[in-house]
């Protein structure tokens, strides 16, 4: 079988805002219901969301949108302050968290420069008839407890397994195994795959764009979030397009 | 280690020894292990899982989904691949039908009221009881010969469901009404004015090259969003050259931040700017001759009149704008104008309309790749495309008559009145004087809370149904929806739980001993003779030999179409109609009222996922805010978290104050859909509801609400509430050089 590095590029020139990638993955990841008293204390979670960054103002202004959630760094600066190992890495290049060794002390989401990680400040409740909804295949995470994207892990494994059952190896773009904010965005804004197969739609685009010289199209749109940091993260983002934009103008 | 009871139960039922049952199963041996310590919980398979097809009934845009289910209950919705309209992809609103499905506050049986209408007090009841009730108060009406006082409101309802409704209420002799909060009626109206056509266009985003849109919040909640944001993605990075998109707009919506440009419009004026778009066309001789001749009636409509100096005071646009939208939008064919929400939204939203749709003639964009796809007509001889709306005046007029004593049973479904028709119509306090109000819906919404008889409907997901989407995508199509899980109440037995509302009508129909002619007794037989209608057809997206076997594919792919089908009379351009001033009342600010894409026109507010998606712009949530120019606040001694006083001439609401860059200093938005008295734990008394205090005045040609021509003033009440919002709950990275967010690249550098 083939090595895994599971990536995802995100085009921030299609990234309209929409949400629909927020709330596919709070369906499918059984996110607490995030309240209204949950967003005063600033305690919301949510794996991924939409940070919109005003520039200028009436009537020459600007929102720029762009998704944000767990960069599945190479070099995370997570894993090595969790005493427990409750965070570490996984053979298929994955920021992986385990529950039931979390302790809460809460360092990784202090290290974390994405802030991709969050706390369960709280017991997730649920009224008994939407308990129904929730996903068997994923955990409900009790209080105390950390958490954060996890690339739709338990839709990994159960696509390679049943693809394993029958002798083959998930195609590239499976709809089964892609994250459900992939599956959801209605612009493609969103692509998964394994970063190790040069044959894969993703590995393909992420040497494209990540070409050098940076800047001119076709390719070369491609960054990582604060590579500066050194973090390595296997989330390729694409450069959001203006016209109007003088090169290597700042922003964020 | 995760084996359910009934996993186990099976290994161990083939022998009496079960570990060597499980090899002898296949299973993998590491599945058997105990978790290692290093395995993620996730690691762990359970169960199997199905996916179904149906639709997406949760907005009116009826996107094509696949529901995943597990043991009998629905776990997740994706976009179908193969239906047309979405074409894999979903909003936010599709995902939040499971909590529709699962919520905690769902009707769950046939209720009368028991206390004061509107308190909210009911007592159960079985269906044969409650069946009878209705029955016998319509029997007492028909022995007066009165049928004409019955109403039965519902909201856009279209498909075969769509079809039995009008069979009932027109073989009953009573009305049927359509109602929308925010109203197509107006942008309905104006396409048959300037295409000849009934139904919505599709916008072919994905091969245009200029997308010049006025008002309509198009990636988010206007027309079919889903739909134009796939478009959208491939129009700015598919295989082609970028696209260019302005976007004219009074407010700054989510579409206006992904244009290139945003021109701010004074309210009211998109059809002067419109106008003057073309005039710079024809004047420069950039567009279709003949369709300018056509336009212009030749040339007695004088347009020189608009010319971009004439207007750029009212507009507020300037004359080198205007000039350089049209030549942009004239000469980088293919290109396509869209108008809606606010900018139809006006006294003189219909002219607006006109003038902006127009353009697409005078570029020559009709019918072609890049512009504005028109659509079939119906593949079915009796079920037609588009739903019945009625307008904000028939509903207004309806008031009056029930005021008046002339409405004696009101039967609603799905169509949220109380809630969304402005105090100024006295529709509430006129309520009272009709005897019985007659709710279907599944859900106590306000017009629920108020009614005396509820025959509850079953959700969505349960049910059986039909769509041709309108807009449809340019060729012939109809959704099948399926129920995906059996009825959550249907444990209750048969006299209790929740019903197929077209099943209802007829069950109501037989007690009336009134034959509605339908081919079948049950809403599933009438769903079924479509289905054979298209079958006999024997063309299109499902092949089958026998009815069966097409049914059954028709069911798995969620629906038909036949792409070979298409719309090719195109009609030759209509003269442009005078746009007339648009009036409003004299107050300070212009209200802007927009739909958000969580709890959109306030049909998803009871959805907890729906009211905690944070706003795209101002990423709030929960509650009701005030987008204000962060300048103009400031003057007024407004910050974030003040309640304002929101006062118009027809009330007054209050709302938490949220300056931002992005307002004009003459506008206020605010969004719709909260406010509810009604509509379960997480809608209830919750925000304030913007509609209420909306002026009685409609557009002056099809009657439709002006939603958008409302002054007000806003005064600081001195409280002070947290805007729940998503934004700060991350703490932002500092700005500097080196910490880049987004970056951003010229086209070609």
């Amino acid at each position: 079988m083939a090595e895994n590095k599971w990536g995802m590029i995100v085009d921030i020139d299609k990234c309209i805002g929409c949400q629909a990638c927020v709330v596919a993955c709070q369906s499918e990841n059984n996110i607490p219901i995030n309240e209204e008293g949950h967003f005063n204390q600033r305690r919301a979670i949510e794996w991924i969301r939409i940070e919109r960054y005003w520039e200028g103002e009436f009537p020459n202004v600007r929102a720029r949108f762009v998704p944000v959630f767990c960069q599945q760094c190479d070099d995370a600066p997570c894993e090595p302050v969790c005493p427990v190992y409750a965070t570490y890495h996984n053979s298929e290049g994955l920021n992986v968290q385990v529950y039931n060794r979390c302790i809460g002390t809460r360092f990784c989401a202090n290290n974390c420069p994405y802030q991709a990680r969050f706390f369960n400040f709280w017991e997730p409740e649920w009224p008994e008839s939407l308990k129904n909804q929730l996903n068997p295949d994923v955990t409900v995470r009790s209080r105390g407890i950390m958490e954060k994207c996890t690339f739709c892990i338990q839709r990994i494994r159960r696509s390679t397994r049943e693809a394993a059952k029958d002798g083959q190896e998930v195609e590239d773009g499976d709809r089964g195994m892609s994250p459900a904010c992939v599956n959801a965005c209605p612009t493609h804004a969103l692509t998964f795959g394994n970063l190790d197969d040069s044959d894969s739609a993703i590995s393909k685009q992420s040497k494209e764009e990540l070409k050098q010289p940076a800047g001119s199209r076709p390719g070369g749109r491609g960054y990582h979030m604060l590579e500066h940091l050194g973090t390595h993260p296997n989330v390729v983002y694409l450069k959001k397009v203006d016209k109007t934009a003088e090169e290597h103008e700042v922003h964020g | 280690m995760a084996i359910t009871r009934r996993q186990f139960m099976t290994y161990v039922g083939g022998s009496a020894a079960g570990a060597v049952v499980f090899q002898a199963c296949g299973v993998p041996a590491d599945e058997l292990l105990v978790q290692a310590p290093v395995e993620m919980p996730e690691d762990l398979v359970t169960g199997l899982d199905n996916w179904y097809a149906t639709l997406c009934r949760q907005c009116s845009t009826s996107e094509g989904i696949v529901v995943r289910v597990m043991e009998g209950r629905a776990k997740k919705v994706e976009g179908n691949i193969d239906y047309p309209i979405n074409q894999g992809s979903h909003s936010a609103r599709c995902e939040a039908g499971l909590q529709a499905l699962y919520h905690p506050d769902r009707i769950r049986g046939p209720m009368v009221r028991v206390g004061e209408r509107g308190s909210g007090q009911f007592r159960e009841i079985s269906w044969e009881d409650a069946l009878g009730r209705l029955t016998e108060q319509l029997q007492n009406i028909q022995n007066d010969g009165n049928q004409s006082s019955v109403v039965m409101a519902t909201d856009p309802v279209g498909g075969h469901l769509g079809g039995v409704v009008e069979r009932f209420v027109s073989k009953y002799g009573g009305r049927h009404m359509g109602y929308e909060p925010m109203e197509r009626t107006t942008v309905r109206r104006a396409i048959k004015h300037v295409f000849g056509q009934d139904t919505m266009p599709d916008f072919d985003i994905e091969n245009s090259n200029v997308v010049l849109s006025f008002g309509a919040d198009f990636l988010n909640t206007w027309g079919s969003p889903v739909r134009h944001a796939r478009g959208y993605g491939e129009f700015r990075q598919g295989d082609r050259e970028r696209g260019d998109f302005i976007h004219v707009d009074s407010r700054f919506s989510m579409t206006a931040a992904n244009a290139d440009k945003w021109v701010f419009v004074n309210p009211g004026t998109e059809g002067l700017l419109a106008l003057s778009i073309a005039q710079v066309i024809i004047d420069e001789g950039l567009g279709d001759a003949a369709a300018a001749q056509a336009l212009t009636n030749n040339g007695r409509f004088n347009l020189g009149a608009f010319a971009p100096d004439n207007v750029a005071g009212a507009t507020g646009v300037s004359a080198e704008r205007i000039h350089e939208v049209a030549v942009q939008f004239a000469s980088h064919g293919p290109s396509v104008a869209i108008g809606g929400g606010s900018a139809g939204a006006h006294t003189n939203g219909f002219a607006n309309l006109v003038a902006i749709y127009s353009l697409n003639q005078l570029v020559g964009s009709v019918n072609k790749p890049g512009g504005v796809i028109l659509n079939p007509t119906s593949p079915f001889k009796d079920v037609p495309v588009t739903a019945g709306v009625d307008s904000f005046a028939d509903w207004h007029r309806l008031a009056e008559e029930m005021r008046n004593g002339g409405v004696q049973v009101l039967m609603v479904r799905d169509a949220d009145l109380f809630h969304g028709l402005p105090q100024a119509t006295g529709f509430k306090g006129a309520s009272f004087n009709v005897p019985l109000i007659v709710s279907f819906s599944g859900f106590i919404d306000d017009t629920t809370a108020m009614s005396d008889l509820v025959l509850p409907q079953h959700n969505s997901l349960e049910d059986w149904g039909s769509d041709i989407p309108d807009a449809g995508p340019g060729y012939q199509t109809v959704g099948f929806q399926q129920p995906v899980v059996r009825p959550f109440f249907e444990h209750r037995g048969e006299h209790l739980g929740t019903r197929n509302f077209g099943d209802t009508l007829m069950a109501v129909a037989l007690g009336l001993e009134m034959d509605l002619e339908l081919p079948g007794d049950t809403f599933q037989d009438v769903l079924k003779d479509g289905a054979r209608q298209l079958f006999e057809e024997n063309r299109g997206s499902v092949k089958a030999v026998t009815f069966e076997g097409f049914w059954n594919g028709l069911l798995q792919r969620g629906g038909w179409w036949d792409d070979s089908k298409k719309e090719t009379h195109v009609f030759a351009a209509s003269p442009l109609v005078e746009v007339p001033q648009a009036s409003f009342s004299n107050r300070d600010f212009y209200l802007m009222p927009f739909a958000t894409t969580g709890i959109g026109d306030g049909r998803g507010a009871a959805l907890p996922w729906m009211q905690a998606t944070p706003d795209p712009i101002t990423s709030a949530t929960w509650q009701t805010w005030v987008e204000i120019n962060m300048h103009t606040a400031e003057e007024l001694g407004i910050s974030e978290g003040d309640v304002v006083r929101i006062t118009s001439d027809a009330g007054s609401i209050e709302a938490l104050a949220y300056p931002h860059p992005g307002v004009s200093p003459n506008v206020v938005a605010v969004p719709v859909g909260q406010g509810h008295i009604a509509g379960g734990r997480y809608a209830k008394d919750r925000g304030s509801n913007v509609y209420s205090i909306l002026d009685a005045s409609s557009d002056s040609t099809t009657g439709a609400l002006a939603w958008a021509a409302t002054k007000v003033d806003i005064v600081k009440t001195g409280e002070w509430k947290r805007v729940p919002k998503l934004e700060n709950t991350v703490t932002e990275p500092p700005r500097d050089d080196e910490r880049l967010i987004i970056e951003i690249t010229p086209l070609d550098s």
